[in-house]
């Protein structure tokens, strides 16, 4: 037991002989977490169609289309100067722009001479969804204009105005009409939500407080490889094999040293999510310990079968942050699950980071308990027990 | 400049011979490409883009409003965009919906079309229709093609509303203006509709939208356009920083001021470490490049612009990686740097989600790092820009690699770094 402990203190002063292993251990995986977490959309964000719209006009007309636009549920009005939607236009990042030249008012309208600029890039079906929400918005707002100049037309069929001064005085009586008519009007349409499940269970902070957690320390349990592969350089692996030291206590000590400090740096980052990010972590705290353990043993596993494999230290980190990496993304630590194509979904499943992350995901996004989170932590477990037995088979001190 | 020359081309070979750096520079950039291809669905076909919304529409009305509702659904206008479906059923459309086999669904009342064209008899006795609505069921999972079926119905219900205002204002204004008798106004409606039908302005609006097309091809932007270089660019920050780790391995080792027993002086060789490095970069950069085009089929856009864009980039990375070893005492610093500044200028250059959705404060933060700049002439590459778009990332990059460089030489100095 002593010489287990020795082993994993060892490793720790080792691993901690710099403070730059810090900026790994607590700070990058706190800097990701809160980056993420605050960038990743939840799903509650605007998910309309950009339109750029350049109001050169700024009247009252103008403003009005633009707050029709923005009661659009097709197209979201971002409000840009000419030169910057130019810009954005020609780099093709906007699809389409609206340009409101400037004299677009009342009298415009009515003399027939309004016009606005719509550009559109090619063949793009988003850019024809946007003209159909423009054009709603632009009836909508000159249809009291449009109501009155037809009653200013059907009047002349009747009849010639004696003089323009009374021609403009029915066009306002008209105009006035038809905004007392249009306020009137009846909703015709009523939008009902319907009761469509929604598959992809997501919150940002909890998502990416369990992700980061997972991917960063996977790595550093992955990166046993190196620790071996550092050791067997140096040639004080075969130094112990002059010490009444076991394989057994050797692999022990080495890998029960690092699943001790990845849940330290877990608790760490559990606290972190807590007290920073208002997360629920403390509400099973049995379940969470038994599947960070499961989920430490794995990775540490698969760190020390890595380590049997590799043979310079330099490969074994690269392929351990590589591995860690992917492994990461696969699992669902980065961007959700259910947001995989349905194949990946399923293939995934050989990763121990998939049931790792369902597994918190489990604790803190569905409520669950230690009864939920047995399949995962069995999994992971069922991991760690094949990949310590090829591990400990193939383990040579040279 | 031939001896910068040599020595940029042995460091060069000996970033490729290493087995340990190939990870870092190619492995892992292309198995993450590779990861993010398959996740957002680039590898199985799956597209983001709006086209063929299913859709259920039960007319129950069966008059000229709800057929023409139902008609506007069938055009030839909207054939890309969705694809309509009669349904008989209110309850089964919804339950289409429910069971996310529907973006939405359209329900028309029996009525609808008396409740705004009045019938002969309604307008007789003067009886005011009750209005009906149109039920629009909105699959929630689905909001933005749901939102657009709505807006393709508001616009139906704009054009009748305008139609129904304008007919309204016109006959209560002859009438308050004693031009006809209220007896006169049913005749009068009679003759302004069939006036408007053979009217060829009925659909104009009052304010006239042109509508110009850019020039040239659609360009549909492929989402590995994005990713690809992202990730490439993190590991970039890898490979400047690898570089200068070995000039300090060099002065540990002292083959740095053995070179200067030959006629070779420290501004050469220092020369030759740093065109090494970037001609590490450049061609990591290019060889990604290659083979996502190959492997991928990736379309990365304007070729000169892609090279250009890559030099620009790995020049101003280069600069990064120069200030690190300056800053450095030991090749382990160097090391745990330049991994902790990959990372960080891997996520605030939008290499794991876009910038814009970051925080205002990020964005603007981001701006330090070639990766951010990089990314953003990459984009404009890949949505079909050419390299006469990506001045404002080029004259970015390439002024920060001036500063960065030119800080470098100062510090260097200042360490005195080929003498031992």
């Amino acid at each position: 037991m002593k010489k287990i402990f020795a082993i994993a203190w060892k490793d720790a002063v080792i691993r901690f002989a710099t403070s730059a292993e810090l900026i790994f251990f607590i700070i990058l995986p706190i800097i990701f977490t809160l980056l993420l977490a605050g960038g990743t959309p939840s799903g509650d964000d605007d998910n309309r169609i950009r339109l750029v719209v350049v109001d050169q006009a700024n009247t009252p007309i103008s403003q009005e289309i633009v707050a029709e636009l923005d009661r659009s549920s097709a197209v979201n009005p971002e409000v840009l100067s000419l030169e910057e939607a130019e810009s954005e236009f020609d780099a093709r990042r906007a699809t389409v722009v609206l340009i409101i030249p400037a004299g677009l008012d009342l009298k415009s309208i009515q003399d027939g001479t309004a016009q606005l600029d719509f550009r559109q890039q090619p063949n793009n079906l988003n850019a024809s969804v946007a003209e159909r929400a423009v054009q709603t918005a632009i009836r909508r707002v000159s249809s009291a204009v449009n109501a009155a100049n037809t009653a200013v037309e059907e009047a002349k069929s009747r009849g010639t105005f004696e003089s323009l001064e009374d021609e403009q005085a029915y066009f306002n009586e008209a105009l006035q009409l038809a905004k007392s008519i249009q306020e009137d009007a009846p909703e015709r349409v009523t939008i009902v939500e319907g009761n469509t499940p929604d598959d992809v269970e997501y919150d940002p902070r909890a998502n990416q407080s369990a992700g980061q957690l997972i991917t960063w320390v996977f790595i550093p349990l992955f990166g046993i490889s190196a620790l071996f592969a550092y050791e067997r350089e140096q040639g004080t692996l075969r130094r112990i094999l002059t010490t009444p030291t076991s394989k057994a206590t050797f692999l022990l000590g080495t890998i029960s040293g690092q699943v001790v400090m990845a849940l330290i740096q877990m608790s760490l980052l559990i606290l972190f999510g807590m007290f920073a990010l208002d997360l629920n972590w403390g509400r099973e705290p049995l379940a969470l310990f038994v599947l960070l353990t499961s989920a430490a043993l794995a990775a540490g596993a698969i760190g020390t079968t890595m380590g049997t494999f590799i043979k310079t230290e330099g490969q074994a980190s690269g392929l351990s942050i590589m591995m860690g990496m992917v492994m990461s993304l696969l699992g669902g630590c980065w961007y959700p699950l259910e947001l995989f194509p349905a194949l990946v979904q399923n293939i995934v499943k050989i990763l121990p980071t998939t049931w790792a992350m369902q597994g918190l995901l489990d604790l803190i996004l569905r409520n669950g308990g230690l009864m939920q989170i047995l399949p995962e932590a069995g999994v992971l477990l069922g991991f760690a027990a094949i990949f310590f037995t090829v591990g400990v088979m193939r383990f040579r001190y040279e | 400049m031939l001896k910068t020359f040599i020595i940029g081309i042995k460091d060069l070979r000996l970033a490729f011979r290493d087995r340990a750096a190939l990870i870092f520079m190619l492995a892992a950039p292309f198995a993450l490409t590779l990861g993010l291809g398959l996740v957002t669905g680039r590898f199985s076909g799956n597209s983001s883009g709006i086209s063929d919304i299913p859709v259920i529409i039960v007319n129950l009305d069966k008059k000229e409003l709800g057929n023409a509702l139902e008609d506007l659904f069938s055009s030839q206008d909207l054939a890309e965009l969705v694809e309509p479906v009669s349904g008989s059923s209110p309850e089964a459309a919804r339950q289409s919906v429910d069971e996310d086999k529907s973006a939405a669904a359209i329900i028309i009342p029996e009525g609808f079309t008396n409740s705004i064209i009045p019938s002969q008899a309604d307008f007789a006795n003067g009886n005011e229709p009750e209005a009906i609505q149109i039920e629009v069921y909105a699959n929630p999972s689905r909001p933005t093609s749901a939102g657009i079926i709505k807006s393709i119905v508001d616009e139906f219900i704009s054009r009748v509303e305008e139609g129904q205002v304008s007919a309204q204002t016109s006959i209560l204004q002859m009438i308050l203006s004693g031009r006809i008798t209220p007896e006169q106004a049913e005749q009068a409606g009679i003759e302004m509709g069939q006036r408007l039908q053979n009217s060829p302005n009925v659909d104009t609006l009052a304010i006239k939208l042109n509508s110009t097309t850019a020039d040239g091809e659609a360009v549909q932007f492929d989402i590995l356009a994005y990713l690809a270089p992202g990730m490439a660019l993190m590991f970039l920050m890898y490979t400047v920083s690898h570089g200068g780790r070995s000039i300090l391995a060099e002065k540990a080792q002292g083959t740095l001021p053995r070179m200067l027993v030959t006629p070779t002086n420290s501004m050469q060789i220092l020369g030759g470490k740093v065109f090494g490095i970037f001609l590490t970069g450049a061609a990591q950069m290019l060889i990604l490049i290659g083979a996502t085009t190959l492997l991928f089929q990736l379309k990365w856009g304007d070729g000169f612009g892609v090279v250009m864009l890559v030099f620009a980039a790995v020049f101003a990375a280069t600069g990064w990686g120069m200030l690190i070893t300056a800053l450095a005492r030991t090749t382990a610093q160097v090391a745990n740097v330049g991994s902790a500044i990959m990372l960080i200028f891997g996520i605030l250059g939008g290499s794991f989600i876009s910038l814009e959705q970051m925080p205002l404060a990020v964005q603007t933060f981001s701006k330090i790092t070639p990766n951010a700049w990089a990314l953003d002439g990459f984009t404009t590459l890949g949505l079909g820009g050419t390299l006469a778009d990506l001045f404002a990332p080029i004259t970015a990059l390439l002024t920060m690699g001036i500063i960065l460089f030119l800080t470098s030489v100062v510090l260097f100095g200042k360490k005195n770094l080929v003498q031992k």
